[in-house]
């Protein structure tokens, strides 16, 4: 009999459940949002969402899309599976026309398996894993820049930028590769080595390890033989912290060190290893605010924005990409005849930015694969404890320094 | 050679730490017989504990050491009192997801309470570089290596010269026969596990100036002390001494000399075959996985 | 509450016995609570609740699956998705690299894991509870690792992308349902094979194997060979799983296809539901699934980690409060109900077997030659160049003071000790030329004919009576229903046929020993060795005993027996050897014996000896 009851508590439960977040129909548009609110991710995942709120905010204020405000409708998923089911219950259940995302590229490329199967348009503003603008989708647009960006930017850097602050000829330079082994790491290193034999760049150490290590001496002393000057890294927080530790206390000094964003874009980073220690270490990764405001017009006041809403600096740069892609898509939506799939699929395809014309920094125009190919990452460097953007010139607020660790 | 040396160096001080935080699971694990899957986040609350007296209170992280260790020796008595006792007679399978459920439920309040970021506790002293010859090793490196020798050796004499550690191993050997001499097993159980948990607060003191508190930090732990635990045999404080001394030296040697993401791969291959062909651990001391 | 009285149904054809299963309330019930799983779900036309019911069917399958080994096994693998996980990577590799229909690929992940499952369980399966929970814990990581190294061939961290090639040969649908279809059929599956598992020898055999593993090994059971068939049916049906998921969700990587937090979530669905039962890891799922999907709902968007806090809580709970799961607490409340629908008076009669095998041979010839047998555990000398025979025919008698190593030396002649040096030859009817043999393992001797009973008597607690002995009869007798009719028969010689449906463990001691006998009857041996039959009973029990092994003996069995009880084996034995200190010292007729001077020696020591004037 209790087993009875308790199924019958449960179905109601999940009955109810189910009726509520179906949410009540008016004259509104409904876009989805799918991020990682729980979970490991959950701080990144969180302040992506900031910059789809700020600019949705934004432009509800400005009398909406077609007249009509947008609402927001949340899914959170903590694993590929449940961002399967988020993915349906947006488009089936909540009925959005689009849906926002998503800044993990794994939670990305399986939610959009299923709004491309449901027809329903998916904007992902931050997520960099390539395959997923590589699948042949129609409806799938992504504003930032991707894996194969980033490992471009950083490899092109040791040429255009560092091997001329440095005074010496690029191919002379010793570079080594590490990253951790999850699917960020392995993406990016895996575009960075092709790039780097491309361009002719001396590789002569790649090595993965795991974003949980304790200890990454084994690593450095690897490094410390092969008498690396520059090393390209493409790591989480803790395993940054660990190789600038592990390497001042090793006594391994490159000449460049340079990271892929994640670890090396947050200030708990460099508190966590001293200004001193993390001086004029290079990163490679979405706008952050340090940024020269010809470049990147808008930024000062959308950090304004940021802090009156949210009382605190935007926490990454992951935000203003959030922001910037997101406010390029409601006029790509704007512009369509349209809701219809196909009709905002030739709305994105006429988009056309040019490069600087937005707060990150980025143009606007996508190809037939729904990617954008105006981006390209700026280098930021750690100075004085602050991220500035120092490459290109025209971006940079001040001049690329050299040598690591001003002590 | 000079590398070789300086890995075996590194190899050795990783082998402390682990080898402090193995020495709570040999007991607990030796005498109680229990799977604590939640070892790991002992660990963890450890850390935290020790970030908050550092970094709110100003304390150094030595000195927060002593109000940890009770802390944790509280802890592990409440675990055992409410969690274990009550399923000491139950099977085996009951103990092990209890102790998973634990494990999950504090992870996750970890993550509710402090959020994902990192915390360090920041203590320049300890980060300090000494020189033994040519070779780097951290001051707070030595001083855990010392600690770990200085606890094998105090709690071996402990078992060894004490009524209550007579009492305990009485315990471990064979319950029953421990309870007709009028030993209160319950106590008994409830005293080691707590014995083991304030090991782990000792070595979160020690290890946290070292690296970052995260929700999942003792998850990549509980792992490696199990290997060290049965490479060690499981009732042996030496055993798991030298037991981890040699994943130390594994973790160090293979990540340089194979590839860094593998290293796990050669010491669960170990763990493995240990288990096997070896399963009162590789000194004999330990009677085995019965 | 009245019982209404059962009603005996006669077998049939094979017709007339669907009808019988059909016509059962169990049965109609479970079909059509069963057919709410995919009912639901379609009738609504929602394909978010198609999903959840879609995770609820491929949870319950894994965790059914998992229930073969960790449940009727009794061995907790919390490493079980590295079959998943195997079985979805080589589909979708199969598919990507080959353009080989899943339908097909699946069945070659499913090979890949039996052969996994075998590897991973041979060396395994001796290790005890937890330290095998953490070897597969070991095997899960190092496979997760090396999927994680291997770039090339997985895709590594950033995931292998299933082409979106829509279709059935493709098991790629826009329409949603037919993958409810699917994950439901697997579901059928799972649970088809894991009750015909239970209701069949294997079943029985495991539930013993986990239980007592030495009375499992004395009753003819080859204890390792029966958990190898459980974890390579567990694996195949796993990586079945693990393929069709592949398949759903179209994007793999190593860290949610070999993940240990999914591992113990489906082993964890077993112990709520019932660890064991064949229903219980599907109620387990259909309870824990629905709840866990509204707690993230609610409660995950508004505190980060607050559902995994309430997730663990509840599991720390549910271990305290119902250990024997969901089905051992409500299910004989449950069924009690179930019984009275229509239908729930009706049951199979029995059939019992006219009589039991006689056993034939020449009446004297020798069936087991000891020859200098020696037995040392380190220092200790157990036994002590004993050399006898076994002749056809004959009840022997073993005697001898506490301590003599008469146990030691039923240990050796049943393959439980490997003695240290000396030979036994068995002699082997069923072989070629009839030959004497050499058998090393305990249930090779059970196959030759030697059954034995333990001085501390090991029954099959949680089985009733009649089960306890068909574990027995099923060395003859493999199949359920023929062994069934065995047992009932032995049952009745040994005199426990009225207590037949009794669980074991609620039986007095004098019973006890009368079910360890009748186990070892059921395997119809040649031989039978009883240790210690008599003890701990009373006048009563010891005649009725005495009648009995005679009755046995009167059926060409024959018999040695190690006793303490004087009158008994006086009475029994036609021959008798009397071990001191791990040597025979007396042998012969049983009378010449009990006058022997060192025989009394040796009881009742030297004093007595003189005292007496012998």
């Amino acid at each position: 009999m209790k087993l009875v009851m308790r199924a019958a508590y449960a179905a109601g439960i999940l009955a109810t459940g189910l009726a509520l977040s179906t949410g009540a129909v008016n004259a509104q548009t409904k876009i989805g949002a799918l991020y990682p609110f729980s979970g490991g991710l959950a701080l990144l995942g969180d302040e992506s969402f900031r910059g789809l709120e700020l600019a949705t905010e934004e432009r509800n204020a400005a009398g909406g899309v077609k007249g009509q405000p947008l609402q927001i409708v949340k899914g959170d998923a903590v694993d590929p599976n449940q961002a399967v089911g988020e993915a349906r219950r947006l488009t089936s259940v909540d009925k959005v026309t689009v849906v926002f995302g998503t800044y993990s590229s794994s939670l990305s490329l399986a939610a959009t398996q299923v709004t491309e199967l449901a027809g329903v348009p998916y904007f992902e503003l931050g997520a960099i894993s390539d395959p997923i603008t590589e699948r042949g989708f129609k409806n799938l647009f992504r504003s930032n820049p991707t894996a194969r960006d980033f490992a471009a930017s950083m490899v092109d850097s040791i040429g255009d930028a560092i091997a001329p602050a440095l005074g010496v000829d690029a191919k002379s330079l010793k570079v080594a590769i590490i990253h951790e082994d999850s699917l960020y790491g392995q993406t990016v290193a895996g575009y960075q080595t092709k790039r780097a034999q491309e361009k002719g760049v001396n590789v002569v150490e790649t090595l993965p390890y795991s974003a949980k290590s304790v200890d990454l001496t084994p690593v450095i002393l690897r490094l410390k033989s092969a008498n690396v000057d520059v090393v390209l890294q493409t790591s989480y927080q803790n395993d940054t912290v660990l190789f600038f530790r592990q390497a001042k206390e090793q006594g391994f000094k490159p000449k460049a060190v340079m990271g892929a964003g994640g670890g090396y874009s947050l200030r708990e980073t460099m508190e966590a290893v001293g200004a001193a220690n993390m001086e004029g270490a290079l990163n490679v990764d979405f706008t952050q605010y340090k940024t020269n405001v010809s470049a990147a017009p808008g930024i000062t006041e959308f950090v304004a924005k940021y802090k009156a809403k949210y009382g605190i600096e935007p926490r990454s740069g992951h935000s203003l990409a959030n922001y910037v892609g997101a406010k390029i898509f409601f006029d790509a939506m704007a512009a369509a005849k349209d809701f219809s799939a196909p009709a905002i699929r030739e709305s994105v395809l006429k988009v056309d930015l040019p490069v600087g014309a937005t707060a990150s920094g980025w143009g606007a125009k996508f190809n037939e694969a729904g990617q954008n190919t105006r981006v390209s990452p700026f280098v930021m460097q750690w100075q004085g404890g602050e991220l500035v953007t120092v490459f290109p010139a025209k971006a940079a607020v001040t001049k690329m320094k050299t040598g690591l660790g001003s002590n | 050679m000079d590398v070789l040396i300086q890995l075996m160096i590194n190899g050795i001080m990783l082998g402390s730490m682990y080898a402090m935080i193995s020495v709570g699971l040999t007991l607990i694990f030796g005498v109680i017989r229990v799977v604590n899957f939640a070892h790991g986040e002992l660990l963890m609350i450890g850390m935290y504990a020790v970030y908050l007296l550092c970094n709110k209170l100003g304390l150094h992280p030595y000195v927060a050491a002593f109000p940890v260790i009770v802390l944790l020796f509280l802890t592990g008595v409440l675990i055992q009192r409410f969690i274990i006792q009550p399923l000491l007679d139950a099977d085996e399978h009951i103990q092990i997801f209890a102790t998973v459920g634990l494990s999950t439920a504090l992870v996750n309040l970890d993550l509710m309470v402090f959020g994902a970021d990192l915390y360090s506790v920041t203590s320049p002293d300890i980060r300090v570089t000494v020189k033994l010859g040519t070779y780097n090793v951290l001051v707070g490196q030595l001083v855990m290596l010392g600690a770990a020798i200085a606890l094998v050796v105090g709690l071996h004499a402990f078992m060894h010269k004490t009524a209550l550690g007579r009492a305990i191993r009485a315990t471990a050997q064979n319950r029953n026969a421990a309870l007709l001499m009028g030993v209160r097993v319950n106590q008994i159980y409830i005293i080691t596990f707590g014995m083991g948990a304030a090991c782990v607060g000792l070595a979160s003191a020690l290890v946290s100036p070292l690296f970052p508190a995260t929700p999942t930090v003792g998850t990549y732990f509980v792992l490696t002390a199990f290997v060290v635990v049965v490479l060690g045999g499981m009732r042996s404080m030496y055993g798991a001494f030298w037991g981890a001394m040699i994943i130390g030296l594994v973790d160090s040697l293979s990540a340089y000399y194979i590839a860094p993401d593998l290293k796990e791969v050669v010491y669960f291959a170990i763990f493995i075959l240990i288990l096997i062909f070896k399963p009162t651990g590789l000194f004999g001391f330990g009677r085995g996985t019965e | 509450m009245s019982q209404q009285p059962m009603i005996d149904v006669q077998r049939g054809s094979m017709v007339h016995m669907l009808a019988f299963q059909l016509t059962r309330p169990q049965v109609y019930c479970s079909l059509a609570l069963l057919s709410l799983l995919v009912l639901i779900p379609v009738l609504s036309g929602s394909a978010f609740l198609i999903h959840i019911f879609v995770t609820i069917c491929v949870f319950a399958a894994l965790s059914t699956a998992w229930n073969i080994v960790g449940g009727y096994a009794g061995q907790l693998s919390l490493g079980h998705m590295m079959f998943y996980g195997i079985g979805a990577y080589t589909t979708s590799l199969l598919v990507t690299h080959f353009g080989l229909t899943p339908w097909i690929g699946m069945w070659i992940g499913a090979v890949l894991a039996a052969i996994v499952g075998a590897g991973v369980g041979y060396p395994c399966f001796r290790l005890r509870g937890p330290f095998f929970s953490l070897s597969t814990i070991a095997f899960l990581e190092v496979i997760r690792l090396l999927s994680i190294h291997f770039v090339g061939l997985t895709g590594g961290s950033a995931g292998l992308i299933v082409p979106l090639k829509i279709g059935w040969a493709w098991m790629v649908f826009s329409d949603k349902a037919n993958y409810l279809y699917i994950a439901f059929s697997l579901l059928l599956l799972c649970l088809g094979v894991s009750l015909a598992i239970r209701q069949s020898r294997l079943g029985f055999y495991l539930t013993a194997v986990r239980e007592r593993e030495d009375a499992a090994l004395a009753a003819g059971i080859n204890n390792s060979n029966v958990k190898l068939k459980a974890v390579v049916v567990s694996a195949m049906l796993t990586a079945l799983i693990g393929a069709f998921h592949a398949m759903y969700l179209t994007f793999l990587e190593p860290a949610t296809m070999f993940s240990l937090g999914t591992s113990i979530e489906v082993a964890m669905f077993s112990l709520i539901g019932g660890l064991g039962t064949v229903a219980g890891p599907l109620l387990g799922t259909v309870l824990v699934v629905p709840l866990a999907e509204l707690a993230r709902g609610w409660l995950g968007a508004s505190v980060s980690g607050l559902h995994g806090v309430v997730y663990g809580t509840v599991l720390v709970l549910i271990t305290l409060t119902l250990p024997a799961g969901l089905v051992g607490t409500f299910g004989p409340r449950v069924s009690a109900l179930v019984a009275r629908l229509p239908g729930g008076n009706r049951r199979l009669a029995d059939r019992i077997t006219p009589a039991l095998r006689r056993i034939d041979g020449t009446k004297g010839e020798d069936l087991i030659r000891t020859n200098d047998l020696v037995m040392r555990f380190g220092g200790l000398l157990a036994t002590d160049h004993v050399s006898f025979t076994l002749k056809r025919g004959e009840i022997l008698g073993i005697i001898g003071p506490n301590g003599a190593g008469k146990t030691t030396l039923f240990n050796q002649i049943s393959g439980f000790l490997q003695p240290t040096s000396g030979t036994i030859a068995v002699l082997d009817s069923q072989g070629a030329q009839g030959g004497y043999v050499s058998p090393t393992a305990p249930d090779a001797f059970a196959r030759l004919g030697i059954g034995r009973t333990f001085q501390i008597v090991q029954p099959f607690g949680r089985l009733s009576v009649i089960e306890n002995i068909m574990i027995g009869a099923f060395l003859r007798h493999p199949h359920v229903d023929d062994a069934r009719a065995v047992a009932l028969r032995v049952a009745q010689t040994v005199g426990l046929i009225e207590q037949k449906d009794v669980e074991a463990r609620n039986l007095p001691i004098g019973a006890l020993k009368r079910l360890e006998v009748a186990r070892t009857l059921a395997s119809e041996p040649s031989i039978l060795l009883l240790d210690e039959v008599m003890a701990g009973q009373n006048q009563k029990d010891t005649m009725g005993m005495v009648e009995l092994i005679r009755a046995i003996r009167d059926t060409g069995v024959t018999i040695i027996a190690i006793e303490h009880n004087m009158q008994a084996i006086m009475s029994l034995s036609d021959r008798i050897i009397v071990i001191d200190s791990g040597r025979v010292i007396a042998e012969g007729d049983p009378q010449e014996v009990v006058r022997n001077r060192k025989v009394i020696e040796a009881y009742l020591g030297e004093d007595f000896v003189d005292a007496q004037g012998f």
